[in-house]
């Protein structure tokens, strides 16, 4: 990076707060999925202001900025392309403000999410929206994702909690989207702003809704002999008149995967686990309880148990919240997938999912919000066998043509940053794409925040994908098609 | 004007696009301004050949639907081609398994919903008129009634739209299913964009298990910080109703069937008339088993003054949901504001309506989702002393400045031609440049709905 650039940028944010030296940079060139790039140099602002100066100064000079949280996302949003500069948020990690009587909490963008529920519990409330890398993962890094979890099945994604933000737009200028009210005269950015993966502006506070902590929590573990059954009782809970606040499938695979990672009492001969969690009223929750154990011994769960104090709950929970890092346990390295199909064609899928692995001889561990359908399939694969790590992309794109014929998405929560740019040609026209970029544009003229992300380039797009793999649906058994 | 063409040849084109039948005259007036033409397109595809060509030759076009919103907003500078979206009226896809639907915008709500009945299940939306008011419509006023409280409104249940840009282009975001990051949120966007972005032409929800069973407790007091204490309390408790409501003292008249228009010579009351109501109430509607019901009265107590179920609680919540209707029925002239409004700004934006129509010879008269901030606030004037244009305008700008930072407070209805001294839609939070940025990207030539919205 151009070292006069340098300098101005340490004279806006300080010198300790400016990385360039080439092994500082290494940190920088990838977050938790699988795509690598050097940035030029990284910042980490301090207040607003200085992201308004550091943003003025790119903009003159044409560097593009890719802002940064924890860079925990799995879709290469955080990744800098080319000579950019990385923005890092993570050092604006300030509580503003915790309001009760409004319902409200106002936080910088690199609070961890998991630090805002902890901070709000004593006054009966937490924050909604819980990602697995909670414990790490910045609410502007969730603004940018519009990152869900497994409670967001009856609770809503982030976009669902998010009432205000200050932004600054990439010639530095700071706008108010929102506010504390629940929306506002005029058009909804804040809801249209939610999911842009840095591609508009960067956000510099946040206003979000608390959420009341329930008055009960009951745990169920739903165990399976066949994936199939587990996959049915999906569907049928969601017919009920039932809505969890979680609905989570574990297969076998990953079952003893991570039990053997927690210790938490996952039944390891089994074929597949559901975890579903019921919240609210007392009487609410007990009676949905009895209803849920019910419909899966009818979808012939072998066993039905609950979690019988908040010690044993919290345990299920860890072994499903670190299932990925479970993972890295017993191989070497994995790619996560995130697609999402409508709910009946769960058992159909896992079906293909099977056959996928079987054909390109990788394991293929599901783990997933089976609530709403949104699956992430794990493929495991040897990072240095060039024949594995080609045969883990073509799987991928496999699982990813059979969400589209099923109706489905490229991604439910963790965005398409760089990793799925190339998927979107498969989803959206190129009329849609065009309207998408004209809406960028209103924001980001010169696509200096984030340049290459999200919406891929209309030209080039259709060369670089190539067609998608058919794929072929075989009938379940025990499934009606 | 600026059109080139005459009348006549642009009523012959847009007829080549959407059949001859399908162009008509009308008397009805948005605002005080007549449509130079209706025209029905038949698919996505003619709405998009009818903007394009509006585009072309500088037409203003107004998207409609069932027409129930279509006074909302500042008077339009003229209107060209209302485009009316009621040939789109099919339900295109509804898999009750997967609780999804997409229907055509056109279709009217209520015909939607009773599609979702068969299958007990629902889209959790109590806006007021759903047997006209069509999908396009309520998600481009992001309408909404007392369940916003719990389930949000339009925004959050349409998973997918379908859309068509002033140069023709049939655009789509999101999809089929209830989880989807992919591409930006233009459901969002296009939810309560008043028509002025683009023609919506279709939508996917997710849906709803409907509730087997549903209980409303009244709950009354003598002022309202009584009321909003008790609100308070409520947010304290394990509770979970589905609706929480406020209703003004004032705003009881209008929660009832409107009486037969008498002949004023022949007077003769049957009953005494009864003192004004002073009360407030905070109106709870709760569902679940017997056992969950019976929790919400034990916690609730001797708060409850009147407990309704069935006919009579169906009635009722018809009655909150059109109380803008009500108060328009009976009085033309009212005026009636849409308030958001953080949690704790209901009091002060309740006080502030109490206090401002008095000095302007109004009549206060509020209903709203307490736990939102979305009130529904009317100015009802005396019918023997009309207000001038210039009261209203005073009025709202008086209202306005009562109301705590970070509020806002369109005028939803009044007298049109009280619309030409004063702004409709106020000021509002979120930035308005940034808005006006993305009308410019997406109908720069501004034919859409031009002179309605803020942008």
């Amino acid at each position: 990076m151009d070292s006069s650039i340098l300098r101005q940028l340490k004279k806006i944010a300080g010198k300790d707060a400016v990385l360039d030296r080439p092994e500082e940079l290494m940190l920088y060139e990838y977050d938790a999925g699988v795509d690598k790039h050097r940035p030029g140099a990284v910042v980490f602002a301090q207040t607003t202001q200085q992201v308004s100066q550091i943003m003025r100064l790119a903009s003159e000079k044409k560097i593009p900025v890719v802002p940064r949280g924890a860079g925990t996302g799995l879709s290469g949003g955080a990744i800098a392309r080319q000579q950019a500069i990385v923005l890092s948020l993570a050092r604006m990690n300030k509580i503003l403000e915790i309001d009760v009587p409004n319902q409200r909490a106002v936080v910088q963008p690199g609070v961890v999410n998991l630090e805002l529920s902890n901070a709000t519990a004593k006054h009966g409330y937490y924050y909604a929206p819980d990602p697995s890398s909670q414990k790490a993962c910045t609410i502007g890094g969730n603004v940018a994702e519009n990152s869900g979890g497994p409670h967001t099945l009856a609770l809503g994604v982030t976009v669902n909690h998010v009432t205000g933000l200050e932004v600054v737009l990439p010639d530095g200028k700071v706008i108010e989207l929102g506010g504390k009210a629940q929306d506002s005269t005029g058009l909804d950015l804040t809801g249209f702003f939610v999911g842009s993966e840095g591609t508009m502006g960067i956000v510099t506070r946040i206003t979000v809704k608390l959420t009341k902590l329930p008055e009960h929590v009951a745990t169920l573990l739903g165990i399976y002999n066949t994936v199939e059954d587990a996959a049915n009782t999906v569907v049928a809970i969601t017919q009920s008149g039932v809505t969890p606040a979680a609905l989570e499938m574990l297969d076998g695979w990953m079952v003893r995967c991570v039990e053997a990672n927690v210790h938490a009492g996952y039944p390891e001969d089994a074929a597949a686990v559901l975890l579903i969690e019921l919240e609210g009223m007392r009487e609410v929750v007990e009676e949905q309880a009895k209803a849920v154990s019910a419909v899966c011994l009818q979808q012939k769960a072998r066993e039905v148990r609950h979690a019988k104090d908040e010690k044993q709950r919290q345990l299920l929970w860890l072994g499903r919240k670190t299932a990925f890092g479970a993972v890295g346990r017993v191989s070497p390295s994995y790619y996560t997938q995130d697609g999402v199909i409508p709910r009946t064609k769960v058992p159909y899928t896992l079906a293909e999912i099977e056959r996928i692995s079987k054909h390109y001889g990788l394991i293929i561990g599901n783990v997933f919000h089976a609530g709403d359908g949104n699956l992430h399939p794990l493929i495991l694969f040897d990072s240095r066998d060039p024949k594995q790590t080609e045969n883990s992309r073509k799987a991928a794109k496999e699982i990813m043509a059979c969400c589209l014929k099923f109706g489905g998405s490229i991604t439910g929560e963790h965005g398409v940053g760089l990793e799925k740019m190339g998927l979107m040609t498969a989803m959206f026209t190129e009329d849609d794409l065009e309207v998408m970029v004209r809406l960028r544009n209103a924001f980001n003229p010169d696509s200096i925040l984030n340049p290459q992300k999200m919406i891929p380039d209309l030209h080039f797009c259709r060369e670089i994908t190539g067609p998608l793999p058919q794929p072929k649906v075989e009938p379940v058994a025990g499934v009606p098609a | 004007m600026s059109t080139v063409s005459s009348p006549a040849s642009v009523e012959r084109d847009l007829a080549a696009i959407v059949g001859e039948g399908q162009v008509a005259r009308t008397d009805f007036e948005i605002n005080g301004v007549v449509p130079a033409a209706v025209v029905s397109p038949g698919s996505p595809e003619e709405v998009g050949a009818v903007l394009r060509l509006a585009n072309e030759r500088d037409l203003v076009v107004a998207p409609a639907g069932g027409l129930t919103k279509q006074q909302i907003g500042g008077v339009p500078e003229r209107i060209d081609i209302l485009l009316s979206t009621t040939r789109l009226n099919k339900v295109e896809e509804y898999d009750p398994g997967d609780l999804t639907i997409a229907v055509a915008a056109g279709l009217p709500f209520a015909e939607m919903q009773s599609r979702l009945g068969e299958h007990h299940q629902w889209v959790p939306c109590d806006a007021a008129n759903l047997e006209r008011a069509t999908i396009g419509g309520l998600l481009a006023t992001g309408a909404a009634g007392p369940l916003k409280s719990t389930f949000g409104h339009m925004r959050d249940f349409c998973i997918g739209i379908q859309f068509v840009t002033t140069d023709g282009k049939v655009v789509k975001g999101g999809g089929r299913v209830v989880k989807n990051v992919a591409g930006y949120d233009l459901m969002k966007l296009l939810t309560g964009s008043y028509g002025s972005l683009a023609v919506i032409t279709r939508a996917n929800f997710k849906v709803f298990p409907r509730p087997r069973q549903t209980r409303t407790f009244v709950c009354a007091f003598h002022s309202l910080d009584e009321a909003l204490n008790f609100r308070t309390r409520l947010f304290q408790s394990p509770l979970t109703p589905m609706c929480m409501e406020i209703v003004s003292p004032g705003a009881s008249e209008y929660l009832r069937n409107p009486e037969p228009a008498h002949d004023p010579d022949d007077y003769a009351p049957e009953q005494p008339v009864s003192l004004p109501a002073v009360e407030w109430q905070i109106v709870l509607r709760a569902a679940g088993s017997d056992n969950v019901l019976a929790r919400y009265a034990r916690e609730l107590g001797s708060a409850v003054t009147r407990t309704l179920e069935g006919a009579a609680e169906e009635q009722f919540w018809g009655w909150i949901s059109h109380f803008e209707q009500g108060v328009l029925a009976r009085h033309r002239n009212a005026m009636v504001l849409y308030t958001h409004l953080a949690i704790q700004n209901v009091g002060p934006a309740l006080q502030a309506l109490e206090r401002t129509a008095p000095d302007y010879n109004l009549i206060p008269a509020a209903v709203g989702r307490a736990a939102t901030g979305n009130l529904v606030l009317a100015f009802v004037p005396l019918s023997v002393d009309p207000p001038s244009a210039m009261q209203y305008a005073n009025c709202v700008s008086a209202f306005r400045g009562m109301l705590p930072a970070g509020s806002s407070a369109e005028v939803a209805q009044c007298p049109t031609e009280a619309k030409l001294h004063f702004d409709v839609w106020g000021t509002t939070p979120t930035d308005v440049n940034m808005m006006r940025a993305v009308k410019r990207a997406i109908d720069p030539k501004n034919i859409l709905n031009r002179g309605r919205f803020i942008v």
